[in-house]
């Protein structure tokens, strides 16, 4: 299983500047904790400190909002993720 | 009733294929807030002006400050200090004397929003921060006034068109509230954005073309790519999931 998990650019910091990250998973949460195991710095964002998902980022699978309940939608090989935190600024 | 100088001054818009004299007068005719006059709110009002929007509330509670100045094209050195509103006034009325604008320099909270947007036809989000961008959400849901949404930081900005109880709206989209920081921009990420805005704007008021509804628009400057990312009514919404469930336009 191949996922591409697409960066946001305020977060490529986290991800040694890479744009776009290969990961494993059946699902949104495994695909994430891939992620985070490859690049733990990453974990902040995604995560507050009790491990819940944070609620301003949002998650899209081949471009399509994946709320509610984000982390056990499946994916399959070949899908895409969007991470996408809020932007507020005008 | 358009004069023949309106006819002359608009005539490259009124060639626009479903354009017409029918869509200025429509423009003439409508009655648009611009929530914020500085990065966003500026380049929209201008453009909207230009246009020939009858008649534009523009509302913003702050003052020009130095740092405004790189992306709020609408004050100028000489501005420090003064009402955002004010300045903005001075430089859009010499723009067209066919429109009327409206400024209120008032910090929109929620005891004066209902009777801010009371009377208006359309809301352009112009703000810097996310509880206000909240409030204005709600009450074009409230009142079933369409809900033009822009965002930017930095190189990336954001669009969506809200046509309340049809599209997916802001609330639908964001949930959480972000931390109020200062945030980087460069003037010409709200130009663009602010341009999409009143493009939305003006194809909505004269009926025209494909509206970016239930579509969150993205565009990354640094990579020079808009994305659009499709998203969906929330049945649950704090805002808008009271309202009869229609199709997604």
């Amino acid at each position: 299983m191949s996922i591409r998990v697409n960066i946001h650019p305020y977060l490529y910091h986290l991800t040694n500047n890479q744009e776009v990250v290969e990961v494993d998973g059946i699902t949104v949460g495994e695909c994430l904790k891939d992620l985070i195991k490859q690049f733990p710095d990453i974990k902040q964002v995604l995560f507050d400190q009790n491990g819940k998902f944070i609620n301003y980022v949002n998650i899209y699978i081949n471009m399509e909002d994946a709320f509610p309940n984000e982390l056990a939608k499946s994916v399959k090989d070949g899908d895409e993720l969007h991470i996408l935190p809020i932007i507020m600024g005008g | 009733m358009l004069s023949s100088e309106e006819l002359e001054r608009y005539d490259r818009q009124i060639m626009i294929r479903g354009f017409g004299e029918d869509g200025q007068e429509k423009l003439k005719q409508a009655k648009v807030i611009i929530a914020g006059s500085g990065g966003l709110g500026s380049p929209a009002a201008i453009y909207l002006v230009a246009a020939g929007v009858g008649t534009i509330r523009l509302i913003d509670h702050d003052t020009v400050e130095l740092s405004n100045l790189n992306r709020q094209v609408l004050h100028g050195d000489n501005d420090i200090g003064r009402n955002k509103v004010d300045s903005a006034v001075e430089k859009l009325g010499k723009l067209n004397k066919y429109v009327t604008i409206e400024p209120i320099a008032e910090t929109i909270n929620e005891e004066n929003i209902s009777r801010l947007v009371a009377g208006f036809d359309l809301i352009v989000d112009a703000m810097d921060n996310l509880p206000t961008r909240y409030l204005l959400n709600r009450a074009a849901i409230e009142n079933n006034i369409p809900f033009f949404h822009g965002a930017v930081y930095g190189l990336e900005g954001r669009v969506m068109t809200i046509i309340p109880g049809k599209t997916a709206c802001l609330k639908c989209v964001y949930r959480g509230l972000i931390p109020q920081e200062k945030f980087p921009v460069i003037g010409v990420t709200p130009a663009i954005v602010a341009c999409l805005q009143a493009t939305e704007v003006v194809k909505y008021i004269v009926g025209i073309g494909k509206l970016l509804t239930s579509k969150l628009l993205v565009y990354d400057g640094l990579n020079m790519r808009f994305t659009e990312l499709m998203v969906k009514r929330d049945p649950n919404c704090e805002h808008c999931g009271h309202l009869a469930s229609t199709e997604n336009e």
